[in-house]
């Protein structure tokens, strides 16, 4: 306690609330708890997205060390042969280049099977990195202390990391299987590779051989992904490092992206931006409903001491001060609250981190993390926020305990509580005009990242506002129906508790409703999500057996099935037609995207887009025949035209090993497979552009009469390498996919609805409090303690219907916003708008029935009070 | 009708009843003098149930008040025993019609009845005109006179009143104390009366003082 805090606040606090804490200290532990939990969400779910962030492929990115460019092509691979013009490009700046083929192998032959992020590099020139960094020892992977003599050039012996060989318990001379384009092969264990605290953590599964050898284990002779370049420390660094990249811009822009590691990092961590906004908006929620709780039950406790804070008034302690020993309260709640929290936000942050770098890593790029770290900037901020919103939480009890009047008469039930804003309509209303607005606003659209719907997020915020603000409207219909034909006393006295409603009344249904209307939301967005998911899978699934190369899962899998495999593959009886895929990542405008090159089966069955806006042209080869002079025609996904602004008739010019290639938007199609969108042209010209015949994807439609179980069996005997399911499999495993995502949301309801359930709990024992009077007329009245349970039961009972009615409401606008506003524009997705009735009958009834049980023990405990005979002594002192 | 015999209370090392020995017959209207803490109120809380008493014995209509349960107690209130209280205590969220049901609808009475009790009541305590109105567009006096109403709606055989005009002027107290007369005699309602003003003895037949938990005087 400073200076600034006057001795009677400090005897306010040290004589009433803290005797008070000691006193009964379940409330203001259950507070900190509370408190500390929303803290700890908030500041484990940043760590998290910090270190997924943080852990952006860094050490697979700077193989040589700590490189200063990084150049790689724009689409696929490029030729070592290049290597040379690259050096002349150069000039005489002195600089070392690395050479890495960067590719990925799959663990095991499902499609579910983790990935091996496979790097290749020049083991001749990774010593003399060493020479090359006044900062580090050089490269990563001289971390076995062990010269790379006998390894060059070897496709079999290949590094490891030490967790994986921690995990599989193997080491040097070991053997390890993986699968690449479709065959099983054993490579043995030339080393492992050990973690350095000064260094990017090594991602688990990952090998590291020599270029050449990497190259001819996965098939890639001559190629290479990117070169890291290397500037010698010095006072010329800066000069050379910008003459360098001028250089190689004059040189290959218009092939190659050239960039520095930490460009490299923003422009791929962007693309998961909205994704993180996400999680930070729903961490932040457990915070505010952390902050409702303790409004809520502080405000109950104000009530409690109304008698004490009257006696206080009368003694000449100003309302000032009344309200500061309070905020002092709220302040300390926060800061232990906020204390523990911290605490307990460093260890859930260990799980969550691994929960969302495994979302990213399938969502959006690969991610090494596997741990958040101490960040005392973010623990500053959770601790700073968490604390603010305990003092916002209590500002609203200490300025009620503060308007106490001197002496106030316990009798005259001064009713009140509650925000006053919640108790005119207008600013209801006025947010209302104000969301619609917001609704219709353009996503935002960061640099260099994806779009956030910024629009659609204030206007959901406005939405719950406002119409938290308008539920006190319904409590004339509400009085009225509990009131029915009025022979009953309980519902008659609950219904008139809604002719005069408190500000406390309007706060508690407002709770409800926000729970009911998020709670509701959510399970209109996954409802819609997965009757979307579903008609999509249906008309897009026409095939009988789907064939893709192990790990098809992961984004950053490129593993394939080469044509030797396809071409055999598709050879054999009971096959009517073929599709066939290969995707390919390319970089468009500084942002990652795939193009995809497709030939589709032309004997009468074929595959179904989901047209958003359809191509005029949409046979089966309509994307082979070129659309004029170098134009080829494209279809795109509606999440690329998202991404890049395009429609139907725009031409673009997409990059390729071939150079630039000119296309035409002939159509605009929904995915609903990936986010980062999808330029679709004929497989006729990526074979060729790309110099490449393998797929990634492979759809067969059998003959009429031909076993597709057995036919399936047959092939997964003679090609044990890839992944094949029937379309029943194909389309149970997407939906299986699907709801193991959407799980937590459930969760999530589950979470609201006791929380909401939990508030209003606290609100009845506020607002039964408040009229501890009236609770003992109603006992001089003859009211057994059962009837005034039932009393506050059926007055819980019209809080929970305003709230479900109201939130009702609410969920089919913010449903309608996560739709057709929030999905669409951040993830380029077109969903048709679900209502899961059966599912929100249900939570209705749950929080109908929890609620007015809850309601009927807090009127049952507090009828029990004998607070009636303290109140009868204050009339008149005497006894 | 009420008969109370060595009733003793004591709160903690404080006695507050001392062997108090009291009765009352139907329809008699009592009043209850003392200063502050000479035990009244532990004595009206411990005839309406709200208070049990140490020892002693409480007797209305036959039946002893003392060893009824919790539900019976319940019961005692909402048919035999009534409270007016110095504050009132109205229902505020109820208007005068509701406040002066509410204890017939507890009591299970008929609708018909219920209307028929409640028409009688408003025009007994003059508030016809104000029927529809809510507690707190009432003045003082009105708000007793609903009180007394409610209190009588269930035909109480005893009526406990706590300083009734206690918070009401002198001219407005004057037309309450002559309200509690009347409708004592029209209806044969014992009455106590809990009061340190004079005016309220002129409407009783008797008054007894207590000091210090016992009762001194009986006149």
């Amino acid at each position: 306690m400073n200076s600034a805090i006057s001795e009677p606040v400090r005897l306010i606090w040290s004589r009433i609330i803290w005797r008070q804490w000691r006193r009964a200290p379940k409330v203001p532990s259950v507070l900190v708890v509370i408190l500390a939990l929303g803290v700890a969400v908030y500041l484990s779910v940043r760590l998290a997205n910090r270190a997924a962030v943080t852990g952006f492929s860094l050490f697979t990115e700077s193989i040589s060390g700590d490189s200063d460019l990084l150049l790689r092509p724009k689409a696929g691979t490029f030729r070592e042969a290049d290597l040379p013009q690259l050096r002349d490009a150069m000039g005489a700046v002195p600089a070392s280049m690395f050479p890495i083929l960067d590719t990925t192998a799959a663990e095991g032959p499902g499609s579910e099977s983790p990935i091996f992020r496979i790097i290749g590099t020049d083991f001749v020139a990774l010593p003399n990195a060493a020479y090359l960094s006044e900062s580090d020892a050089g490269s990563p992977v001289e971390t076995t202390q062990k010269g790379f003599a006998g390894l060059l050039g070897r496709s079999d012996l290949v590094y490891i990391s030490e967790s994986y060989a921690a995990e599989k318990q193997i080491g040097e001379g070991d053997s390890i299987r993986i699968y690449i384009e479709g065959a099983a092969l054993q490579l043995s264990v030339a080393g492992v590779l050990k973690n350095d605290p000064l260094r990017p953590q090594i991602p688990h599964r990952l090998l590291v051989l020599d270029l050449p050898g990497a190259q001819k284990l996965t098939g890639n002779e001559g190629l290479i992904s990117r070169v890291e370049i290397r500037i010698p420390p010095g006072p010329d660094y800066q000069k050379n490092l910008d003459l360098a990249m001028a250089r190689l811009n004059d040189w290959g822009s218009e092939r190659f992206v050239i960039e520095t590691p930490g460009q490299r990092k923003d422009s791929a961590t962007q693309m998961s931006a909205a994704f993180r906004l996400n999680l930070t908006i729903l961490s932040t929620l457990a915070l505010i409903v952390g902050a409702y709780l303790i409004l809520q039950a502080m405000e109950a406790s104000v009530i409690q001491r109304r008698s004490e804070i009257a006696i206080l008034r009368c003694l000449g302690v100003t309302p000032r001060q009344i309200q500061k020993a309070w905020l002092v309260e709220s302040a300390i709640l926060g800061l232990l609250g906020s204390l523990l929290g911290v605490i307990l936000g460093l260890g859930l942050a260990q799980g969550m981190v691994r929960a969302i770098a495994s979302t990213v890593n399938t969502l959006y790029y690969e991610t090494t993390t596997s741990s958040a770290s101490f960040h005392l900037g973010e623990i500053g901020v959770a601790f700073v926020f968490g604390t603010l919103v305990s003092l916002l939480a209590g500002w609203l009890p200490a300025r009620e305990a503060a308007s106490t009047p001197p002496a106030h008469a316990a009798n005259s039930g001064a009713r009140g509580g509650g925000l006053k804003l919640l108790q005119k309509p207008l600013p209801g209303i006025l947010l209302m005009v104000i969301a619609t607005g917001f609704a219709f606003l353009p996503p935002w659209i960061p640099e260099g990242g994806g779009p956030v719907a910024l629009g659609g997020y204030h206007s959901a915020f406005c939405f719950l506002l406002g119409l938290s603000i308008l539920a006190g409207s319904l409590f004339r219909v509400v009085a009225k129906f509990l009131k029915g034909r009025g022979n009953d006393p309980q519902r008659n006295y609950a219904a008139s508790q809604f002719r005069l409603p408190e500000g406390r009344h309007r706060l508690a249904a407002a709770g409800l409703l926000a729970a009911f209307g998020m709670s509701a939301a959510m399970g209109i967005l996954v409802a819609s999500f997965e009757t979307t998911l579903n008609a999509w899978i249906r008309q897009m699934l026409k095939a009988d057996i789907y064939i893709a190369a192990p790990g098809a899962q992961s984004s950053i899998s490129e593993n394939k099935i080469p044509e030797s495999v396809w071409k055999t593959l598709v050879d054999r009886p009971g096959i009517e037609g073929v599709d066939r895929l290969r995707r390919y990542q390319i970089s468009l405008a500084g942002k990652d995207t795939y193009l995809a090159g497709a030939d589709y089966n032309q004997s009468g069955r074929t595959l179904q887009l989901i047209w958003v806006d359809p191509p005029v042209n949409r046979s089966a080869d309509a994307l082979e025949a070129m659309v004029g002079n170098d134009l080829h025609p494209a279809w795109i996904s509606e999440g690329f035209a998202r991404q890049y602004q395009k429609r139907r008739g725009d031409r673009f010019k997409l990059p390729t090993p071939e150079g630039a290639k000119k296309v035409e938007v002939s159509g605009i199609y929904a995915d609903y497979g990936s986010e980062r969108g999808t330029v679709l042209v004929s497989r006729k010209y990526t074979s060729v552009w790309f110099d490449d015949s393998s797929l990634n994807n492979i759809a067969i439609y059998l003959e009429s009469g031909v076993d597709e179980e057995a036919w399936l069996a047959n092939l997964q005997k003679s090609f044990p390498g890839v992944v094949a399911r029937t379309n029943r499999h194909l389309r149970d495993d997407a939906l299986r996919l699907f709801r193991q995502t959407f799980s937590v949301t459930y969760a999530l309801e589950g979470i609201a609805v006791v929380i909401a359930v939990a508030g209003l709990g606290l609100a009845m024992v506020g607002l039964l409090l408040e009229r501890m009077v009236e609770l003992g007329t109603l006992k001089e009245l003859g009211m057994t303690r059962r009837q005034i349970a039932k009393a506050a039961m059926w007055e819980g009972l019209g809080l929970s219907i305003t709230g479900i009615v109201g939130g009702l409401i609410l969920s089919l606008i913010l449903g309608w916003i996560l739709v057709y506003v929030v999905n669409r524009q951040s993830f380029g997705w077109t969903l048709n708008y679900e209502i899961p009735w059966v599912s929100i009958a249900a939570l209705s009834a749950a929080m109908l029935a929890t609620g007015g049980f809850v309601a009927w023990l807090v009127g049952y405990r507090i009828a029990n009070l004998r607070s009636d005979l303290v109140d009868r002594s204050t009339f008149e002192a005497d006894r | 009708m009420l008969t109370i015999s060595k009733l003793s209370k004591s709160y903690g090392e404080t006695t507050v009843l001392r062997e108090v020995d009291f009765f009352m017959k139907a329809g008699e209207r009592v009043a209850l003098m003392g200063p502050s803490g000479s035990g009244k109120s532990t004595l009206l809380n411990c005839i309406s149930g709200i208070d049990r008493p140490d020892s002693g014995r409480i007797e209305l209509e036959g039946k002893s008040i003392v060893e009824m349960e919790e539900r019976e107690l319940c019961e005692l209130r909402r048919d035999s025993i009534s409270t007016i209280f110095q504050f009132f205590h109205l229902l505020p969220t109820l208007s005068v019609r509701e406040n002066i049901e509410f204890p017939l609808q507890l009591l299970g009475v008929p609708e018909k009845e219920r209307h028929e009790r409640l028409a009688d009541l408003v025009g007994e305590v003059q508030l016809k005109h104000r029927a529809d109105a809510m507690p707190d567009e009432l003045s003082g006096g009105e708000r007793q006179r609903v009180a007394i109403a409610r209190a009588l709606a269930t035909r109480p055989a005893l009526i406990l009143a706590d300083e009734p005009t206690g918070n009401l002027d002198s001219t407005t107290g004057e037309s309450v104390l002559e309200l509690l007369e009347s409708v004592s005699e029209r209806y044969q309602t014992a009455m106590l009366l809990v009061t340190h003003s004079p005016d309220v003895t002129g409407i009783c037949q008797r008054t007894v003082h207590m000091r210090d938990g016992e009762i001194v005087e009986n006149e």
